[in-house]
C-alpha cells in the first residue's frame, strides 16, 4: 500500500482524469469570471456616503483640535450654496469614530441665530471622527451632511 | 481503560458531541456563516460607506476577529470548522473535480506567510477598519481565492498553503485545549485501511463492474475493494495521518477523519495547552519542525505582527512616522509605512532572535545549526503572540459586542424603510474600557507565563545541564515583547487612517 503519509496518496488521484482542455476551458472561464467581478467591484463603489446636496455647513471646536478631555464646544453654521443661512429650527448631531464597533456620541444643540447652532458634545476616545448633522428642511426634506473631524487628541 | 477515557472528549459530550459527529454538521455551520458573509458583501458595497453603520466593517473587524481569537483560547480551531469560504468550493467540487496536484516548490508556508503580510499591511495602508467598500473587496477576494484555488488544485491546497487566516488559526490553535485526534493508538496499530487519511470507499458491487472485472477480484482482500470503490467519505485532505499527527498544526477542525475513521477512534480530546509546541516529533503532514523555517517567519509575523498591529493604534506610532517623514522627506504613506513592517517583522526579529539562538547555540555548546535554533526556540513565542492578539482584538469586541445590534436595526431601517427590529439602539456598546484593561493585560500575563514557560521546556530538553544559560535569551525576548505590548495597549487608542498629510 502506498504511503498514507504522502501528499499523492490522494482522494483525488482515484477521480477519472479529464482531459487537458478541459483544464484549460476551467482556466479561460475563471480567468473571465475574475475580470469581470474585479471591473464590477472596481466600478460600482459608491462616491460619497451621505448626500446632502448644496447644503453648506460650517463646525467649529473649542478647543480645536478637540480632545477626549471633558465635553468640546461644538458651533455649526448651515447656509445652502448662496451662502444664505437655513431657516430650520432643529439641528440633530452625531459624532462617530471611522472604527466600527464604538458607540456614537450625541450633541444637543440650541439655537443661537438664523442657521446657528451651538452646543457641547463628548469624544470619548482619540483618534478620526466624523459628525452627522441630520435636520429637516423646509418642504419637509431631510437632509444628512457628514463632517470629518480627524485627529481628536486622547488625554 | 484507554488513555482517552479518562479524557474529556467533545464529541462524547450528549448534545453537541453528536451534532458534531452528524455527517452534515460542518454545513449546518458554514451555511449561517456564508449568508451572514453574503449580507456584509451586500452592505459593503450597497449600504452606508460609514464603518460603525455598516455591517461589513463591524462584524469583519469587531465580532470576526474578536470571537475567532476567543474562541481559539477556550476550545480551538471552531472557525476553520465552520469556515464559510469552504461552502462555494465544496459545492463546485460536487461537480468539477480538481486536476492539478499543488505545485511541489510552493508546498511550505511562503505563499500564506506573503498574504498574512500583505493583508496586515493593506489594512494598515488603506485603514480597511475604516472603509466598508473595501472590506468588501477583501471578503470576496477571499471567497473567490478559496473558490479558485480548489477548484483547480487537489485537496486542501488553499487552507494548508494559501489561506492567511487559516495559518493565523493553526499557530493559535497549539495553545488551545482541545485537539483532534487518535482516542487509543493502539486501535490504529492494528488498522489497515487508513480511512483517517485515503478517506472511505464504498465497497465493490456488481452494478459497477462487468462480470470479467468481477472475476478479477479477491474478494477476501479488503485493500483491493477498499482502494477500488468510490469514496464517500473524505480522509485528511491536509495530510495529516491520524497515529502520526501531532497537535493543531494544519488541522482545520473539519472532523473528516472523524467521520472516515470505521473505528470510532478519532476525538475531540482535551490536552495541555501549549504543549505541543514543545514536541519534537516528526509531525504528519508538516515533518520536522525544527527544520521548517518557513513555519518559523509564520509565526514571526503573528508575534511580532501582533504587536505592530496594536501599536498602529495609539498615538505614538504618528510621532515615529512624523519623525521618519522628516528625516527621509517621504510624504505618502506607503513608503512609511512598509519602512515600519520592514523594520517591525524583519529587522528587529532577525536581530532579537539572531542573537538569542546565538547565545543559546554557544551556551549549550551544540553542534547544531543557527537556523534549527531559531526555528525550534521562536515557538516558544506562540503564547505570548496570541496573548497581544487577544488583548488587541478583545478590546475592540469586548468594548463593542453588542454594537451589532443597533446596527442591525439601523440596516433593516434604512433598507426596509420600516423598523422591523425596533428603533436602532445606539447606546447599546459592550464593557467599558476601565474595566477592558484589566483583562488584557490578563491576557498579555497569560501569554508571557505560557512562552516562558514553554521557552523553559524547550531549552531544557536543549541543554539540560545549562537550561538557565539556554533559556535566558527567550525569555529576555518575551519579557521585551510583553513589556511593549503592555505599554501599547495601556496608551490611549488612537485610531487614525491618514497620518501623514496631517
Amino acid at each position: 500500500m502506498d504511503d498514507p503519509n504522502s501528499f499523492l496518496f490522494t482522494a483525488g488521484m482515484f477521480a477519472s482524469p479529464k482531459t487537458s482542455r478541459a483544464s484549460r476551458l476551467q482556466l479561460a472561464f475563471a480567468a473571465m469570471l475574475a475580470i469581470f467581478a474585479a471591473n464590477f467591484l472596481v466600478g460600482c463603489r459608491p462616491k460619497t456616503p451621505v448626500h446632502a446636496g448644496s447644503l453648506l455647513a460650517t463646525v467649529q471646536f473649542e478647543p480645536n483640535p478637540p480632545t477626549t478631555h471633558g465635553p468640546v464646544k461644538l458651533s455649526v453654521s448651515l447656509s445652502d450654496a448662496a451662502g444664505k443661512p437655513l431657516q430650520i429650527d432643529q439641528l440633530e448631531v452625531e459624532g462617530d469614530m471611522n472604527h466600527a464597533g464604538m458607540t456614537p456620541v450625541f450633541a444637543h444643540l440650541h439655537k443661537t441665530g438664523p442657521g446657528q447652532f451651538a452646543g457641547e458634545i463628548q469624544f470619548t476616545m482619540g483618534g478620526d471622527w466624523f459628525i452627522l448633522l441630520t435636520g429637516q428642511l423646509p418642504g419637509n426634506t431631510h437632509f444628512i451632511k457628514k463632517i470629518d473631524v480627524p485627529g481628536v487628541k486622547p488625554q | 481503560m484507554s488513555v482517552s477515557d479518562r479524557r474529556f472528549d467533545l464529541l462524547r459530550v450528549p448534545v453537541v458531541g453528536r451534532f458534531l459527529r452528524w455527517r452534515w454538521s460542518r454545513a449546518a455551520m458554514q451555511t449561517p456563516l456564508f449568508l451572514i458573509s453574503a449580507v456584509m458583501i451586500w452592505h459593503a458595497f450597497f449600504g452606508p460607506q460609514l464603518a460603525p453603520k455598516n455591517l461589513a466593517t463591524l462584524l469583519a473587524w469587531v465580532h470576526f476577529r474578536g470571537l475567532v481569537v476567543l474562541l481559539l483560547l477556550l476550545g480551538g480551531n471552531f472557525f476553520c470548522m465552520a469556515c464559510p469560504f469552504m461552502l462555494p468550493r465544496q459545492l463546485a467540487r460536487r461537480f468539477i473535480s480538481p486536476q492539478w496536484t499543488w505545485p511541489r516548490w510552493l508546498r511550505n508556508k511562503t505563499p500564506a506567510l506573503i498574504l498574512f503580510v500583505g493583508v496586515l499591511f493593506v489594512y494598515e495602508w488603506l485603514d480597511l477598519w475604516s472603509d466598508p467598500w473595501a472590506t468588501g473587496i477583501l471578503i470576496v477576494g477571499y471567497f473567490a481565492a478559496a473558490f479558485f484555488v480548489d477548484l483547480f488544485f487537489k485537496r486542501a491546497s488553499f487552507c494548508k498553503f494559501v489561506c492567511p487566516i487559516g495559518q493565523f488559526n493553526f499557530l493559535a490553535s497549539s495553545i488551545s485545549p482541545l485537539e483532534v485526534t487518535v482516542r487509543d493508538p493502539n486501535v490504529c496499530v492494528n488498522c489497515h485501511t487508513h480511512d483517517c487519511i485515503a478517506g472511505t470507499h464504498a465497497p465493490l458491487s456488481l452494478a459497477n463492474f462487468d462480470a470479467t472485472s468481477v472475476a478479477l477480484i479477491d474478494a477476501s482482500a479488503p485493500a483491493m475493494t477498499h482502494t477500488c470503490g468510490k469514496l464517500i467519505q473524505r480522509g485528511c485532505e491536509l495530510d495529516l495521518y491520524q497515529p502520526r499527527k501531532v497537535g493543531n498544526l494544519d488541522c482545520t477542525f473539519c472532523l473528516d477523519c472523524v467521520h472516515a475513521c470505521p473505528h470510532d477512534n478519532v476525538g475531540l480530546l482535551a490536552r495541555v495547552p501549549a504543549e505541543e509546541i514543545v514536541s519534537t516529533e516528526i509531525r504528519s503532514g508538516i515533518g520536522n519542525l525544527d527544520r521548517r523555517t518557513d513555519w518559523s517567519w509564520l509565526i514571526v509575523v503573528f508575534v511580532f505582527g501582533a504587536v505592530l498591529n496594536a501599536f498602529a493604534m495609539i498615538s505614538p506610532v504618528y510621532t515615529v512616522e512624523q519623525a521618519f517623514v522628516r528625516a527621509t522627506g517621504f510624504d505618502s504613506k506607503l513608503p512609511v509605512l512598509a519602512a515600519l513592517f520592514a523594520f517591525a517583522l524583519l529587522i528587529e526579529p532577525a536581530i532579537l532572535l539572531g542573537i538569542a539562538a546565538w547565545l543559546t547555540r554557544k551556551t549549550a555548546d551544540a553542534g547544531v545549526s543557527l537556523w534549527m535554533v531559531i526555528n525550534r526556540f521562536t515557538r516558544s513565542l506562540v503564547p505570548l503572540g496570541l496573548g497581544v492578539w487577544l488583548a488587541h482584538y478583545g478590546f475592540h469586541f469586548l468594548t463593542g459586542f453588542l454594537t451589532f445590534v443597533p446596527v442591525a436595526q439601523y440596516t433593516v431601517r434604512t433598507t426596509f424603510g420600516v423598523d422591523y427590529l425596533g428603533a436602532p439602539l445606539w447606546r447599546l456598546g459592550g464593557l467599558p474600557q476601565s474595566l477592558v484593561l484589566p483583562i488584557e493585560l490578563g491576557f498579555l500575563g497569560l501569554g508571557l507565563i505560557g512562552s516562558l514557560g514553554v521557552a523553559w521546556r524547550i531549552a531544557a530538553d536543549f541543554a539540560p545541564f545549562k537550561t538557565l544559560k539556554a533559556f535566558a535569551p527567550w525569555a529576555f525576548i518575551a519579557v521585551l515583547l510583553f513589556t511593549s505590548a503592555c505599554w501599547t495597549m495601556s496608551q490611549p487608542m488612537d485610531m487614525r487612517g491618514t497620518f501623514v498629510a496631517r
